[in-house]
Formats: structure tokens, C-alpha cells, sequence
């Protein structure tokens, strides 16, 4: 299969090289064609500066990126025709209606006159924005408006759509509108490459992902993959009725339990034998004269995988608790998405 | 067919003028642009010229190289931080278009402002102030070169990394106050003091004003070929810088 996107060797220092802040340190992958990429990593990671430099917006300090067979350095011109971008922040004019947004947009990529019209309708009809067209940007909401940019960045039909956070801040139906349309496009021939830290989001589109931590790739392969590498990160999830914070001290010593969060309602016993902890969990429900509203066993989630590569969390608490301390909610540090 | 570079020309010509169509209409009527573009170069035509005795066709010289000089160059400076804070320039800089494309589109947009500003203020001069004009041809001329040379000056302000307006807005108005002082807007240049003039030669408003002064009361000093030459050269040299800067803001992250 042939590679949309080769990167060797990407490095960004902002500032001078040896001086400056590495934010980009020497990073190697490629993105197939036809494939949906997600790009992971946690706030400052080097996720967007990578973006940026594969979108032309940032100059690299060292290493190569080739695009579709061109070297970006080089031959930007043809790359920038079959390429796109919907950053995260929506990048709409918002003194323009939606209507001349798309037409601008449609100017800048020369897409042929005659058929400027149509595909602009094409889009606000999919995306929901016909009925207000005529409507300046200004006074749309913020889903609108995200809508509207990535019907920009499609109307000239790009072979390789980046896009940075495409969910964040949207009401669910948007969010899954817009996973939708990922999907219709990819299916349609489009490779894209997806930023996010949306753990659930990625595990859902991507065929394959890389995780990218303090600027350097930590892994690469498909999120079945990933979790499979990580098998010890499983789970025995128990809702207990009736529930209280007390259960933690004692759920936690239970033989076998490397880490509990409390998740809701719910009890999470992070082990590497969930079949052996099972039993027990059974026990204390029933010691206590406790109902078993739920209980299920799970396998490492691709945020799990995420959270052991990126060393930030799990490891942490799993000190803790072997320390016979229990960690709840709110001591693990937030991440999008759920199971 | 597409990569011959008569169609990449024909494509570059209609994408800047899609950039100036869109800035025109997004910015002209920006609270911004009326404050640097409109009113300054009228109040500052004012406040020089009350109470003192000018010819009609002398004011409108005055004026209309006061305007080229504050309208032209307001766009840039304006426009660029502000679509940078917005994130719309990532949108125009990943296009497929080159650099000077666009930062062409971009000097149209402060040289259209600049001329229809100008077109206004003559009809105010030749209107109210009953001023005659010597060479409306060298007129339209001196218009057209000088708001497209002090466009590409203000357009090296608005190349300055940066997202905020406010950071590159007082540079670029102390470039103007100072180059409108030593310029001979104010004293003719045949009567300023050599060590002024050899000063005023370093300025393009200089040329402007003398080419004015050629076409509306026929008083200029220069040779308007020199003049015409000096502001198309200017014009050009301009976008140099503005192409570097860009190119720095690339390696920044701006």
C-alpha cells in the first residue's frame, strides 16, 4: 500500500536548535493511503506543531516530509492542492454568511466555476447549514461553525483531509454528526490524519494510531494492537447498592488489585488477573450484605494503553495503592472520552 | 494543463483577487479601518491647514498625499495580526497559492481603500474648495503607484509576528507621523534646508507629494519621472521584507 504521508526524522525546536523548547524530537512515521491516522498525545505533546508542519504553517528544523510523493520542502504547490486542514479552533470569517465562506473557499482552491454552486449546496444540505446560508457566521453556534469549517476544507475534494480536535466542546449529536462524516469521507477515498486527545474517539475512526509524548512517537500500531500489548491494564467494574466512598479502603486490599478509581457509581479494580478477583468481589458484596447491581470484567481500554505509554497515571496510582492508600475520582488526572 | 505556468498565473491573479474581494469586504467597514484609513488623514488635513492660507489646489495636494500616505498603509497592519488571531490566515497560508500572491491580494486591499478614499476627498477639493487640477492623468497615475507603494510599506507592519494588532498599530503609526514630518507635505521642498531635503529624499511621501504637486497647482520641484519611478521602485522593494517577515513567522509558529 502506498504511503499518503512519509515523515523522517521530524524536529521543531521554537527558538534556537540546542536552546529553544523541543517541541518535535525526531519523530518517523508514515500514513498510509486510505487510512484514517489518529494522532494522540496529551496537551503539549507536539500534536499540533506536528500538524502544522505537515500543513506547511511551520517550518522544521531538521528532517523531511513527503506528501503524496512530493517532498514538502520542495514542491509544496502540488501537495497544498490535495490537502486540507480543519484546525481546532473554527477559522470561519465571520462577517461572511456561510454561503460566501464556502465560496471563497471554493476561489482560493479553484475548484471550477460552474461547479462552485453545487458543491457548496451539496455541503450546507449534508451538514445542515442550508436553511442558513444567507446567515453570517457570526451568529452561528459553535457547532455550526464548526460544521462550516470542515465543509470549507472538503469543497475541493482533498486527498488528505488533517484535522485538529474535531469534537471537543460539541454537544453530542454534533460530535457524532461530525465522526459520521470522518467516516464517509474516509470510506469515500480520503486519508485523513486525526489529532486528538479523545481517546474514544480515536479507538472508534482510526485504523491505526501513534501515541506522541513529550514530542517523540511512544508507539505506533492499530488500537486492537495497542490494547493487546497492554494486558495487564485489565479491569473487574462493580456498581455496589447500596454505594458509599467506604467500599474503597476494602476493595482496594483485595488480593490481585493493582489500582482502583472510582468511576460514578462505579468501582474499577484495575488487576492482572480479573477471573482470580472476580470471586472475591462476589465475597465482600455478599459479606456485607451488598447488592451486585453490575459487575463486568474489561480488557485494556486504548485510554488505558494511552495512560501507561504517557506514564503518567496509572503507574502513579498503582504506588499508591499498593501502599494499602485508596485513590478516588478526581485524583486521577482528567482525560477525555469513555470506555 | 494545470501546472503550465500560464494557468498557475491565471490561477495566482484570480486567487489574490478572491483575497482582496474577501478583506474588502470583511475589514472596509471595521471600526479599525475608519479610525487609521478615513478619519486620521482627514483630522490631520485639518488641523494644518485652519487658519492658514492655502491655495485650493495646494490643500488638495496636501490632502490627497496626507490620505495615500494614512489610508493605504492601515490595512495591512490591521488585517494580517488580526486574521492570525483568528486562525483565518492558516487558512490562506495553507492554500495553494504562493506567499506573494497573496501579499499582493493583501496591498490591494489597503491601495483599493486608499484610492476610493482619495476619489472622495478630490470631489471635496474640486467641489467645495472649487480646486482645478493641472494633469488629472498624472493625477490618477501618482493615485494608482503611491497606494500600491504605501500599501506594501504598511504591509511590512502587519508582517511582524504577531496575533495582536496593537503590538505592530504603534510602530506603524510612528513610522508615519515621522516620514510625514520630513517629507515637505508641510514645507515645500525648495524651501527647506539642505540637510532637510537630503533628509526628505529618504522618504517616498516626498515623491508622492511632489508628483501631487505637479498634477494639482503645477508647483512640483522634481522630475515627475524621477517621482513616478521612485514610488513604483518603492513599491516593489516593500514587498521584500514583508516576504522575509513572513518567512520568519513560519519558522516562529505564527
Amino acid at each position: 500500500m502506498n504511503n499518503a504521508i512519509e515523515v523522517d526524522n521530524l524536529t521543531k525546536y521554537y527558538g534556537r536548535p540546542g536552546a529553544g523548547v523541543l517541541a518535535v524530537d525526531h519523530v518517523n512515521f508514515a500514513v498510509r493511503q486510505g487510512e484514517i491516522f489518529g494522532f494522540l498525545g496529551p496537551n503539549g505533546a507536539g500534536k499540533t506543531t506536528t500538524q502544522r508542519m505537515l500543513t506547511t504553517l511551520l517550518e522544521p528544523t531538521e528532517g523531511r516530509i513527503v506528501i503524496g510523493g512530493h517532498d514538502l520542502a520542495r514542491e509544496a504547490y502540488p501537495v497544498k492542492r490535495q490537502m486540507s486542514l480543519v484546525p481546532e479552533e473554527s477559522n470561519v470569517y465571520t462577517e461572511l454568511s456561510a454561503w460566501d465562506n464556502l465560496m471563497f473557499t471554493a476561489q482560493l482552491y479553484r475548484v471550477p466555476r460552474a461547479e462552485r454552486g453545487g458543491r457548496a449546496r451539496e455541503l450546507l444540505e449534508t451538514f445542515g447549514l442550508w436553511e442558513k446560508r444567507h446567515v453570517k457566521a457570526e451568529d452561528f453556534s459553535k457547532g455550526m461553525r464548526r460544521r462550516l469549517s470542515i465543509a470549507m476544507a472538503i469543497i475541493h475534494k482533498p486527498s488528505l483531509l488533517f484535522l485538529d480536535e474535531p469534537t471537543p466542546g460539541l454537544d453530542p449529536q454534533s460530535a457524532r454528526a461530525i465522526r459520521d462524516l470522518i467516516r464517509r469521507l474516509n470510506g469515500d477515498g480520503t486519508t485523513i490524519f486525526l489529532s486528538t486527545h479523545q481517546i474514544e474517539e480515536a479507538n472508534q475512526l482510526c485504523d491505526r494510531v501513534a501515541i506522541i509524548d513529550h514530542g517523540q512517537i511512544a508507539a505506533i500500531d492499530t488500537p486492537e494492537r495497542l490494547k493487546q500489548a497492554f494486558q495487564r491494564v485489565q479491569s473487574v467494574e462493580v456498581a455496589l447498592e447500596p454505594d458509599g466512598q467506604d467500599h474503597g479502603q476494602a476493595l482496594a486490599a483485595l488480593p490481585g488489585v493493582t489500582t482502583l478509581v472510582k468511576m460514578g457509581d462505579k468501582w474499577r479494580l484495575y488487576t492482572e488477573d480479573p477471573s482470580a478477583l472476580l470471586p472475591q468481589v462476589i465475597d465482600y458484596a455478599r459479606s456485607h450484605n451488598l447488592r451486585v447491581v453490575s459487575l463486568s470484567t474489561l480488557g485494556p481500554s486504548l485510554e488505558d494503553v494511552f495512560l501507561e505509554i504517557t506514564g503518567q497515571q496509572i503507574g502513579v496510582v498503582r504506588h499508591e495503592t499498593q501502599q494499602g492508600r485508596t485513590r478516588r475520582r478526581g485524583m486521577r488526572p482528567q482525560m477525555g472520552g469513555e470506555r | 494543463m494545470k501546472n503550465r505556468p500560464t494557468q498557475r498565473l491565471r490561477d495566482e491573479l484570480a486567487q489574490a483577487s478572491a483575497v482582496f474581494v474577501k478583506d474588502v469586504r470583511t475589514y472596509y467597514l471595521q471600526p479599525g479601518m475608519i479610525m487609521m484609513g478615513l478619519l486620521t488623514p482627514f483630522f490631520l488635513f485639518f488641523s494644518f491647514s485652519v487658519r492658514r492660507e492655502i491655495a485650493p489646489a495646494q490643500g488638495v495636494a496636501q490632502l490627497l498625499a496626507m490620505t495615500l500616505f494614512f489610508t493605504a498603509p492601515a490595512a495591512g497592519p490591521f488585517i494580517i495580526p488580526l486574521e492570525r488571531r483568528l486562525g483565518t490566515y492558516d487558512r490562506l497560508l495553507a492554500a495553494p497559492m504562493s506567499l506573494l500572491t497573496l501579499l499582493l491580494g493583501k496591498t490591494a486591499v489597503g491601495a483599493f481603500f486608499a484610492i476610493v478614499v482619495c476619489a472622495i476627498a478630490l470631489l471635496g477639493g474640486v467641489v467645495v474648495l472649487g480646486a482645478s487640477i493641472a494633469q488629472p492623468w498624472l493625477l490618477a497615475a501618482t493615485v494608482l503607484l503611491a497606494s500600491f507603494a504605501f500599501s506594501a510599506l504598511g504591509l511590512i507592519f502587519g508582517s511582524i509576528p504577531t496575533r495582536r494588532p496593537g503590538d505592530v498599530a504603534m510602530p506603524s503609526m510612528l513610522m508615519r507621523w515621522i516620514l510625514l514630518f520630513i517629507s515637505g507635505v508641510f514645507v515645500p521642498l525648495d524651501e527647506m534646508p539642505s540637510v532637510a531635503r537630503t533628509v526628505a529624499y529618504f522618504s517616498p511621501l516626498t515623491y508622492a507629494q511632489d508628483l501631487m504637486n505637479h498634477a494639482a497647482p503645477g508647483t512640483g520641484v522634481l522630475n515627475p519621472w524621477l517621482d513616478l519611478a521612485v514610488l513604483l521602485a518603492s513599491g516593489v522593494l516593500f514587498l521584500l521584507p514583508a516576504v522575509l517577515m513572513h518567512r520568519r513567522s513560519r519558522r516562529l509558529g505564527y
